[in-house]
């Protein structure tokens, strides 16, 4: 009898000591009352989890986006995408430029060739007025060194070379075509004429290349220096100073902290420190995207030394191996960061939420926020039911909600073009896709405005080139390819494509057929390979179509080029630097020019905007290059998409004098980028 | 009795063993990398990608790795490739958040089962028992992840409060009572929906083993007696019924660690099974083979407990 009641009276408690908790958990119109301080944290959602909290060490949008806030850098980039000082207040750009002197070289009118000579007629040329650039030339007395030069088949060697005289030019801007100016006292073709092999002692042949990296003829070596802001305290009181710069460079190339970042400061020679607030970076060759990379936030010198770690190893009493490959790595910093950013590091519970508190003496002034929480919320739906009930502050739409919300009178809405965009790309290892007139048909055949209009639900803009749309690097001038199948199938005509009895398109006894292919998991890209297919199945062409999860589609076609055909997509940088997707020398295994794209006139183009530090000029190439590459149809270039964002309407955007006004996005489509100045209001505001 | 525990118990190891080369070779030979050697950054070089993978000894032979892996487990300093921490602590501070989750799920299931498994069988052929057996089947054939999207729009939309993760955010200065019964409230939804399938199993098995046991002789004798009706059920038939159950309690050990992946991760629940799901995603070597074996052990030493559990409950049980 007892045991009847028991197996009933129980279950009932269970559930009504769980049900009744309700009644104690907050709405979203109650959240701010009897908890007031509700209104001045930011919460915000993401779907996946942080990895490593080391702004040098991780990859990851999740960490790098707390490590945005806890850490500053030197510089970053303003409303208009242009350079702005941080943690430096400014720089200056020079370079040198090193001129070997070749003495078994004549001049023009017959002397031989030594330093000091040349050091005289470089300096007449300046007093007439032609190197107007240049602050002084020292001359470099012939020294020996002894180098390791790996072969062709990766064994080094160990080769001794006697480095002759050098001039070392100092100017005040960095001019790629400063040599050219040169030609009046050295003549044309310096730099190829030295026989470079006369200083080099090596028991192996070594090629023409290796050689000019021996002793470049010709070198240029640009020179950042930085000025840093006084007075700037990282979260545990210590003063930020040059070495703390020096140290995460240092940190970012030490080989043990395998840190992603390393090649993007490959290019530097050398970092000096010439007092506590300045630091001078020498670059090793013209490369203007190098400076982009200071945007890395700026690690505690005093936190993370080598003797900083030693006392770690000890304190956690690692075994002998371990310690032996303990490194930064391998840091407690890591979970607990520490910098010099608006926000400061509280509390991370994996997989759960980062919390991060506002730094109250923070240079650029206090956020108005004071607390910031990054929680982790693994499915879209569930993120959305958590902004909808205020437990989270922000929510980014899908394509097919952002009506909806427009609509709702409680939310704020933004939507601003990301910096990406999807293509179809042709393999142009196919003699299929050779013919640019080809390429061009079949863009032409494929209706990008519906593909936007239904996949998007237009929330996606045309792009007609590479470069991000609401940079400076975008040619705006360059119509987008229309949709126009009778001009396409025309084209093919011409070319010699017939349809067969079978209703495809033929030309000497083979179809017009290709294979299309495209990764798992994307659903948009899924939907376009759709309507590709079926748009150019219109024309005659016989295009099957594939899906594979992304890792096979990497291994077995992208990375191999096996393929005939991709849907993908890019996002970019803020750099106008195209090397790594669009130069014919990163065409090779694993490499990301994988469509194997090559165009002599764009790698030229490409190498040139590297070398420019002019930013005028380098828009002119690059509008130059988008111009070319539009022209060449070297992908179908498909949409940029929106991405959305919507917001609380009680949180604005508080001005210095006290007012307050709605949020609003930089030209560039920024949202957070007053993010230090905003605040919850406790009552809906009427804009 | 003695001579079966040792025999077993080596057998299981051997077994164990067997399992983790299996478990190690299916992972590495799946294809897909670590993400940290997966270039999705162009910036990256093929020199650093071998830098990281020479670190990982992704390019060693299968079976070293094997030996690496497991010298670097029971030496306690196995490091996750994603964020170099060490695996255990991770492994260990994940299953105490699952820890409630799972008590909460288990009490419901266990609570909720007897009853209307017992019920059912009373009044076999009843409305009720058809009934139940409808919802049942409906509950064990819908998907849980569905119900558990339904349940979240419902409830949001309904009563407009948070469900997700598992306390609600910016409440870190109200009242600690309100904020302990936050903590509870975000445990009733995930609980219920992930013990929903498990009722419905259990129920149905209750309701079987009582069909079984009440038409036994034994259950007629006490009829015959002149017992009522609740003394011949609860006393007589229930605790006869309640013998295969005691196996299944060997089972519950393994589900401690392998949680629930789905509700995990849809309530954003940050426990073990979301751990080995992001691991599985990331292709985070370490984190998966030591899920999986800590898993497979359990699931060995749950069986065998049960062996000897059930051996110490049925007289009629003897091990040789």
């Amino acid at each position: 009898m007892k045991t009847k009641w028991f197996l009933i009276i129980i279950p009932i408690l269970l559930i009504l000591v769980l049900l009744q908790s309700y009644f104690w958990v907050p709405t979203y119109e109650m959240q701010s009352k009897g908890n007031p301080e509700r209104l001045a944290k930011f919460i915000s959602a993401s779907i996946a989890d942080a990895k490593i909290l080391n702004p040098i060490l991780n990859a990851d949008s999740a960490s790098s986006q707390i490590t945005g806030q806890v850490f500053d850098s030197l510089l970053d980039h303003d409303e208009e995408l242009n350079l702005r000082g941080r943690l430096a207040t400014h720089w200056n750009i020079t370079e040198i430029a090193y001129l070997t002197v070749n003495s078994a070289m004549q001049f023009p009118d017959g002397v031989f060739i030594t330093g000091l000579e040349l050091k005289k007629r470089i300096e007449q040329l300046i007093n007439q007025g032609i190197l107007p650039q240049v602050k002084k030339i020292e001359i470099l007395a012939p020294k020996q060194q002894i180098k390791l030069v790996h072969l062709a088949d990766d064994s080094p060697i160990k080769v001794k070379i006697n480095i002759p005289e050098r001039l070392a030019i100092h100017l005040e801007t960095v001019n790629q075509n400063f040599f050219n100016l040169l030609e009046p006292i050295i003549g044309k073709n310096y730099e190829n004429k030295a026989n470079i092999e006369q200083w080099v002692e090596s028991e192996q042949v070594l090629s023409l290349e290796q050689l000019a990296k021996l002793i470049p003829i010709f070198e240029h070596n640009p020179i950042i220096s930085f000025y840093l802001r006084q007075g700037v305290l990282f979260h545990d009181g210590h003063e930020f100073d040059a070495d703390d710069v020096k140290f995460t460079y240092e940190s970012i190339m030490e080989v043990k902290n395998l840190s992603p970042r390393s090649s993007d400061f490959e290019p530097i020679k050398s970092i000096d420190i010439i007092d506590n607030y300045t630091v001078q970076v020498t670059y090793k060759r013209l490369f203007s995207p190098a400076i982009n990379a200071w945007g890395i936030g700026i690690l505690p010198e005093h936190l993370l030394n080598t003797a900083t770690l030693k006392q770690e190893m000890k304190e956690r009493q690692l075994s002998e191996s371990a310690q032996d490959n303990f490194g930064m790595r391998d840091s407690r910093f890591n979970r607990h960061p520490i910098g010099t950013g608006a926000f400061r590091f509280v509390e991370w519970k994996g997989d759960e939420f980062i919390h991060l508190s506002r730094n109250e003496n923070y240079w650029d002034g206090a956020p108005y926020y004071k607390e910031y929480y990054y929680r982790i919320i693994p499915d879209s739906v569930t993120q959305e039911v958590e902004f909808l009930t205020g437990a989270v502050d922000n929510y980014s739409p899908e394509p097919h909600q952002v009506v909806r919300y427009k609509k709702d009178d409680n939310y704020q809405s933004f939507s601003s073009l990301s910096f990406a965009y999807s293509y179809i790309g042709y393999n142009h290892r196919r003699p299929l896709f050779a013919d640019k007139r080809v390429r061009q048909a079949l863009s032409l055949a494929i209706n990008i405005d519906q593909i936007i209009k239904y996949i998007l639900y237009g929330e996606g803009k045309r792009i007609t080139g590479p470069y991000p749309q609401n940079t400076q690097w975008y040619n705006s001038e360059i119509k987008p390819v229309p949709y126009n199948p009778a001009k396409a199938k025309q084209i093919l005509n011409e070319l010699g494509w017939k349809k067969n009895k079978h209703g495809w398109l033929e030309k000497d006894g083979k179809e017009f057929e290709f294979n299309l292919i495209t990764n798992n998991g994307n659903l948009q890209r899924k939907a376009i390979m759709t309507i590709a297919q079926n748009s150019w199945h219109k024309l005659g062409i016989k295009c099957n179509t594939q899906v594979f999860e992304w890792a096979v589609f990497l291994t077995d076609f992208v990375n191999t080029g096996q393929f005939d055909a991709v849907v993908l997509g890019w996002s970019m940088g803020i750099d106008p630097d195209l090397f790594q997707i669009w130069h014919s020398s990163q065409s090779g295994h694993q490499q990301l020019n994988f469509i194997a794209y090559n165009n002599p006139l764009v790698d030229d183009l490409i190498v040139k905007i590297r070398e420019e530090y002019d930013i005028e000029r380098q828009q002119q190439l690059t509008h130059q290059l988008h111009h070319i590459l539009a022209d060449d149809y070297p992908y179908t270039f498909l949409y940029s998409p929106l991405s959305n964002i919507v917001l609380d309407k009680k949180i604005v955007v508080f001005n210095q004098n006290g007012s307050y006004s709605p949020i609003t996005p930089t030209k560039t489509g920024n949202l957070f980028f007053h993010f230090n100045r905003w605040k919850k209001l406790e009552f809906t505001p009427d804009f | 009795m003695l001579s079966y525990i040792i025999r077993n118990l080596l057998q299981r190891c051997v077994l164990l063993f067997i399992v983790s080369v299996l478990a190690h070779s299916i992972v590495h030979l799946a294809p897909g990398e670590p993400s940290e050697v997966d270039p999705s950054n162009p910036r990256m070089q093929p020199e650093d990608i071998a830098k990281i993978r020479t670190a990982f000894h992704l390019d060693d032979p299968i079976h070293l790795q094997y030996f690496y892996w497991m010298r670097d487990l029971f030496s306690g300093e196995l490091k996750s490739f994603k964020d170099s921490q060490p695996v255990l602590p991770k492994i260990w501070e994940r299953f105490l958040n699952s820890l409630p989750l799972f008590i909460c799920a288990t009490l419901i299931v266990w609570t909720l089962a007897f009853p209307t498994g017992i019920q059912a069988a009373i009044r076999r052929g009843s409305f009720y028992d058809r009934g139940s057996t409808f919802i049942a089947y409906a509950l064990i054939s819908i998907p849980g992840f569905f119900l558990s999207y339904i349940m979240i729009l419902w409830v949001v939309e309904l009563f407009g409060v948070p469900v997700i993760g598992m306390r609600t955010f910016g409440m870190e200065d109200a009242h600690p009572l309100y904020q302990i019964m936050d903590r509870i409230w975000h445990l009733v939804i995930p609980s219920l929906m992930s013990a929903l399938a498990g009722i419905a199993i259990l129920s149905r098995y209750v309701r079987s083993q009582m069909l079984e046991v009440i038409g036994q002789d034994y259950v007629r004798t006490a009829r015959a007696k002149g017992l009522d009706q609740d003394t011949v059920i609860y006393h007589h038939a229930l605790r006869n019924a309640l013998l295969p159950f005691v196996t299944l309690f060997g089972f519950l050990l393994p589900g401690l660690i392998g949680g629930s992946v789905i509700f995990e991760t849809i309530f954003a629940w940050p426990g073990l099974g979301r751990l080995g799901y992001e691991a599985i995603m990331a292709r985070d070597f370490p984190i998966i083979l030591t899920i999986n074996f800590i898993v497979a052990a359990l699931t060995l030493i749950g069986t065998f407990l049960s062996d000897i559990l059930y051996a110490v409950v049925d007289p009629r049980i003897r091990l040789e």
